[in-house]
């Protein structure tokens, strides 16, 4: 049990990691839509997407710092062997689906999971995709002999395929992968694992595949101004069938007035992240604004052992204190919900009748005086001044300093950059010394980043919060590969852990985005990703 | 000349070697490592570890200094952390933007500041002279950002004349016309307090002249006012030189703001990107590249005023 706790976590480590960053404010990728979807093929016109974040290193799974271009490029160029659907049950959290390989099943030594790869697919130079592929690709990520091994790539790659034991084709249409330990969820850490074509790397070199990246995705790369733009068009063989789009390009515009400026003047068609400010004029122009509940939360990290805080009934206090609907109608005008659990909405273990923390002062002033408060305390948060995951960071704090002054908790804001913060808690600390700290995470989805989120085991266990009921529901639910009991292990899981407030649980972000008129068939999936196949542009 | 020339050129060692030395201690120096910027604060410690030793993060402050520096000399400014790029091929393309709407800007720094200071100088009481005295003060005195923004929402999203920000159309082909209009309002923006500072220091100068003996010597032996006015901008023109070069400087390294606003891929912004993810060889090469420029600039300064005034060479 010892040695998977270690293993999980680390590859968890590695998908938190992600995680963060894609908190920090990166674009995020799709995977593709359905089988269904896409179709069509050209004449879709030229969709340009303004980006909130610098764009990514390109070669598969390095990105680098930010998730941003990893939703709008990388997914786009490349697939794994599984990826998310995103285009069916847009109500409910994605499901994993085949992608390059059509099924796979699991032996009943929970770790040997045989693939059977999708047949006729092609990558977009034209090169034939099979298990010698894989091969070639995973020796390129977890083998240090491999001449196409880089350090970049290892580091990265760990992230999600860390648990990979041993790979070997059983023939050229099946492989076979086994896992250092049970890992129920391994199919979905597999859609992260993407695969590019051996020709395009052994031809560029793999240190300059950034520059020439060849997926079988439904976009294929076309040119880029490197961290500014990204130029893609139209993979027309595309298995699925080729997108509607001709082209797809991606542009930097880390300035929200800018991106604002660039969807009214006409030089984008889409924009991620409007600056909720400006939604209303936006829409009065005729702009369409879409949204849809993801596996996001903002929320503070209460230090579970410091002062005051170590009260359950202190943290439930400061829980039921805030009013959350305020501050997603008045400061985020409606680009966010509520959050009333640690649960974020999009997730299986989302349950509404554990809807535990309405407004209510009077409830949270009797906890305060109960746990030997009754004049309330003083503490302090430590707050970053940006990342687009973390939305209007500052305002939201200073919105919840006055919630929390009306019961006696008197706030101290600190404020520091994000690099500063998250570097902080690599090494478990909180930046500035404060009992808290502000921040947002996603990807709750993903099983993987689970026991980082809530587990003791965490990397970054800046609150300090243990359950051990809680850490044995995950750790048995991880490696079952029963999806429905995973899922229910999980629910009872998150239940306790809101019970524990070891959170401030404030609000879930609907991943707001605003298109010209003239975009077309977007599905708005409950995914930090998105399948742009069904995506058109009418001149 | 070329003993002042190589004078300056030798002084221009050191300031770069302490400009160097003092950026690399300082971003050593800032919160946050390049490890975790790139890898995300849950990275296994052998990742870290690996990627630590690689950009040689495990060696004494000093050590890397020499290191990073015996690389610069040969041109190798090493590998960006958060883009695994060399840093060279970063730094070009970028320089090459910065170039671009630093050389549109300051076009429209001397055309204006000389066209507004000369309308100064020439009727000391009449309305021009007021009337160029505001038009600078206010390009110096109004804030960038928000003149920046009033163009932006003027010109580009509510008569949709010009681009709002970019290099080039993305809907379209490009080409020179295509990049010039991209250029319109970044320039404008990034060039306004230079330009009113400009104006004002070339009036003040070409006002001096105008009024000096020199100016009644040329009128007294028969020179119309357009030569007259020749003649005395020409003994002016130091001091437009002086400040046109520091201007210059200024605007290299000045318009971070106007790339952000604009989208434009210069050295700011890369720069400004590096630094929030702690890309330490990134910052390094940009800082030691604009440094240089600024330099350099600094030089032909120096070698254009001793060319036109022998005084300064002795």
């Amino acid at each position: 049990m010892t040695q998977h706790l270690r293993i999980r976590s680390r590859a968890a480590a590695a998908l938190a990691t992600a995680a963060l960053l894609a908190a920090t404010g990166c674009a995020s990728t799709s995977a593709g839509g359905d089988a269904a979807g896409g179709g069509g093929g050209g004449g879709g016109g030229t969709l340009v997407i303004g980006a909130t974040g610098k764009l990514p290193n390109l070669d598969t799974v390095i990105g680098g710092a930010g998730f941003e271009g990893k939703r709008l490029l990388s997914f786009q160029i490349y697939e794994g062997l599984t990826r998310y659907e995103l285009l069916k049950d847009t109500d409910k959290p994605p499901q994993v689906t085949g992608a390059l390989a059509e099924s796979w099943q699991v032996a009943p030594d929970k770790v040997t999971w045989t693939f059977a790869l999708r047949k006729g697919v092609t990558f977009q130079d034209g090169t034939a995709f099979d298990a010698d592929a894989v091969l070639f690709n995973l020796h390129r990520y977890l083998d240090k002999a491999s001449p196409e091994y880089t350090d970049a790539l290892g580091a990265a790659a760990k992230e999600y395929a860390g648990d990979i034991a041993s790979y070997r084709k059983t023939d050229d249409t099946h492989v076979e992968l086994v896992t250092s330990s049970p890992n129920g969820h391994f199919p979905e850490d597999l859609a992260h694992v993407l695969i590019a074509s051996p020709t395009a790397v052994r031809k560029s070199g793999s240190a300059n595949f950034s520059q020439h990246p060849v997926g079988t995705g439904p976009f294929a790369f076309a040119s880029q101004t490197e961290g500014q733009q990204v130029d893609l068009v139209a993979n027309k063989d595309y298995w699925r069938g080729a997108p509607r789009l001709e082209r797809l390009v991606v542009k930097a515009l880390p300035d929200p007035a800018a991106r604002t400026a660039a969807l009214r003047s006409g030089g984008a068609n889409w924009i991620e992240y409007p600056n909720p400010d400006d939604l209303e004029s936006l829409k009065a122009d005729g702009a369409q604004v879409l949204s849809n509940s993801y596996d996001h939360l903002w929320y503070w990290i209460l230090d579970t052992t410091k002062g005051p805080w170590a009260d359950v009934r202190v943290r439930q206090a400061a829980n039921y204190a805030i009013d959350r609907q305020a501050i997603a109608d008045n400061l985020l005008h409606g680009t966010a919900d509520p959050a009333y659990q640690a649960a974020p909405r999009a997730t299986a273990a989302y349950d509404q009748g554990d809807d535990r923390y309405a407004h209510d002062p009077a409830k949270a002033r009797q906890l305060l005086a109960e746990a030997g408060y009754p004049n309330g305390f003083a503490t302090s948060v430590t707050v970053p001044t940006g990342g687009s995951g973390n939305l209007l960071p500052v305002p939201i704090t200073e919105a919840l300093q006055r919630d929390l002054a009306a019961v006696g908790i008197k706030v101290d804001i600190r404020t520091t950059d994000w690099t500063t913060l998250i570097g902080a808690e690599a090494k478990g600390e909180v930046a500035l010394g404060s009992d808290a700290i502000a921040q947002s995470t996603t990807l709750f989805q993903s099983e993987a980043l689970l026991p980082l989120f809530i587990g003791s085991k965490s990397p970054f266990w800046t609150g300090h919060y243990a359950n051990a009921k809680v850490d044995e529901l995950i750790a048995t639910a991880a490696a079952n590969p029963d999806q429905s009991a995973r899922q229910a292990a999980y629910r009872t899981a998150l239940r306790q852990v809101t019970e524990d407030a070891p959170w401030l649980f404030v609000v879930n972000d609907r991943n707001p985005r605003a298109l010209a008129p003239s975009v077309h068939g977007l599905v708005q999936p409950q995914s930090w990703f998105l399948d742009l196949t069904t995506v058109s542009v009418t001149k | 000349m070329t003993r002042f020339l190589l004078r300056r050129l030798l002084l221009a060692v050191p300031t770069l070697l302490g400009v160097s030395a003092v950026v690399f201690a300082t971003v050593a120096l800032v919160p946050g490592d390049p490890v975790t910027a790139f890898l995300g604060p849950g990275a296994p410690a052998e990742a870290r570890q690996a990627l630590a030793e690689r950009i040689g993060l495990d060696r004494p402050l000093p050590v890397r200094y020499l290191d990073w520096l015996g690389h610069a000399l040969t041109g190798d400014l090493g590998t960006s952390t958060s883009t695994q790029r060399p840093v060279a091929a970063l730094l070009l393309p970028a320089l090459g933007q910065t170039l671009t709407l630093t050389a549109a800007a300051f076009a429209l720094v001397l055309l204006g500041g000389v066209l507004l200071g000369t309308l100064g100088a020439l009727r000391p009481h009449g309305w021009t002279r007021r009337l160029s005295g505001a038009a600078a003060t206010l390009a110096v005195s109004a804030p960038q950002y928000s003149v920046a923004l009033l163009l932006t929402a003027v010109l580009a999203v509510h008569w949709r004349l010009l681009p709002a920000g970019g290099t080039h159309d993305a809907f379209g082909p490009g080409g020179t016309g295509d990049l010039l209009r991209h250029l319109v309002l970044p320039a404008t923006a990034a060039a306004l307090v230079p330009l009113g500072l400009t104006a004002k220091v070339h009036r003040a100068a070409l006002s001096g002249v105008l009024a000096s003996d020199l100016a009644d010597g040329l009128r007294a032996r028969g020179l119309g006012r357009a030569a007259v006015l020749r003649h005395c901008a020409h003994n002016a023109s130091p001091a437009l030189l002086t400040i046109g070069g520091l201007q210059l400087a200024y605007l290299l390294e000045g318009v971070v703001f106007v790339e952000t606003l604009y989208a434009w891929p210069g050295l700011g912004r890369l720069l400004y990107d590096a630094l929030t993810a702690r890309d330490l060889p990134l910052v390094q090469g940009g800082v030691l590249l604009v440094a240089t420029a600024f330099v350099g600039v600094n030089l032909l300064v120096d070698a254009a005023h001793a060319a036109i005034d022998p005084r300064v060479r002795s």
